[in-house]
């Protein structure tokens, strides 16, 4: 892998893990497209994705410090306590937890399975147009659902564990490469009645730790033989990657305050088609 | 209820040390599913947590 590849699948990461764009889909479909030869089964190569995954993760944490200060001290606190209180952050940080528990146990259970099956152009092609087939089919439903007077927008206050299960459940069809883990989750939130912007707020917060455990579990490729990747590289990467993952994140939020998630469902759908169509067809092979 | 969130929590953490030191099977060190097993059993405290608040009301 050249310098400029490495920056540019560092840029691709930051931008693609946060959009509701499937990064991994992304890092499958980029390279074939532009065909570049890297062996993506390679330790080296999962070593440094190990590493952009960790600048994603870091910028969400430094984005949110804040809330998850907050949300830190009312999870310790209703621990200690020992019991459940009306505190929002206490409240959120469980949702949290909940919504943590199906992406962990699938996550370990079919990840390495799901990826050795999958993870080819073609069918991340059509897990991407199918992203965006889902996201347009989560908008459909939510504004039927408003237009038949449905009664308005719930808060992530008045959400249940039960809720928060069922988007965390939604945000493991991401191990499906082309399949995005924010658009998921996003979805899931919209159809359990939360307005874009707390099901964004929701899904990015429920995404932190599930990125950052993943790159913390991936963390021995980084010392496997043949695994270590060049250290300026990596470490230029990583930052390359937390400085746009920060710069989409501030867009996103600001983005789900007034708009839908159409313009992202619109672009897996129609890349996800022209890339299946220019495989298929050979024409790259 | 509370002894079996403890007795849980035991258990997980010995198996974490089996996949730690490579005596579990298949044979070799298996660090994700240390890092697993301690979770479960950091969750299996946080229950017994619970249940002996609860007990104590």
């Amino acid at each position: 892998m050249t310098f400029a590849q490495a920056m540019l699948l560092a840029v691709l990461q930051g931008v693609s893990e946060l959009f509701p764009i499937s990064s991994l889909g992304h890092t499958v479909l980029v390279p074939a497209l532009l065909r570049w030869h890297i062996d993506e089964g390679s330790e080296s190569f999962l070593a440094y994705v190990v590493v952009l995954h960790l600048g994603t993760a870091i910028a969400l944490i430094v984005f949110y410090r804040s809330e998850w200060l907050a949300l830190a001290g009312a999870f310790a606190r209703s621990i200690v306590r020992g019991r459940f209180s009306d505190d929002p952050h206490e409240h959120l940080a469980w949702l949290l937890v909940a919504g943590t528990i199906p992406v962990g146990i699938l996550g370990v259970l079919l990840q390495s399975a799901v990826k050795a099956l999958f993870a080819s152009p073609i069918p991340v092609s059509l897990f991407l147009a199918a992203n965006g087939v889902l996201m347009l089919f989560g908008e459909r439903l939510r504004q039927r659902e408003l237009a038949a007077g449905h009664p308005g927008y719930r808060t992530l206050a008045a959400l249940r564990a039960r809720d928060g299960v069922l988007v965390g459940l939604a945000q493991s069809l991401a191990l499906l490469p082309g399949i995005s883990r924010s658009g998921s989750a996003i979805v899931a939130g919209l159809l359990r009645g939360l307005h874009h912007d707390d099901a964004a707020r929701y899904a990015f917060l429920l995404a932190t730790p599930v990125i950052f455990a993943a790159a913390l579990l991936e963390i021995p490729a980084l010392f496997a033989p043949e695994g270590r990747p060049a250290l300026a590289q990596a470490v230029l990467g990583c930052a390359v990657a937390g400085v746009t993952a920060y710069a989409s994140v501030a867009f996103l939020t600001r983005w789900f305050r007034r708009n839908n998630l159409a313009p992202f469902a619109w672009y897996c759908l129609v890349a996800g088609l022209l890339s299946f169509v220019l495989f298929v067809t050979k024409v790259i092979a | 209820m509370k002894q079996f969130a403890l007795a849980l929590a035991a258990v997980f953490l010995i198996v974490a040390v089996l996949y730690w030191t490579g005596h579990a099977y298949p044979p070799g060190v298996h660090i994700k599913h240390a890092i697993v097993s301690v979770v479960l059993a950091l969750g299996s405290l946080v229950w017994f947590r619970f249940m002996s608040a609860e007990g104590a009301r």
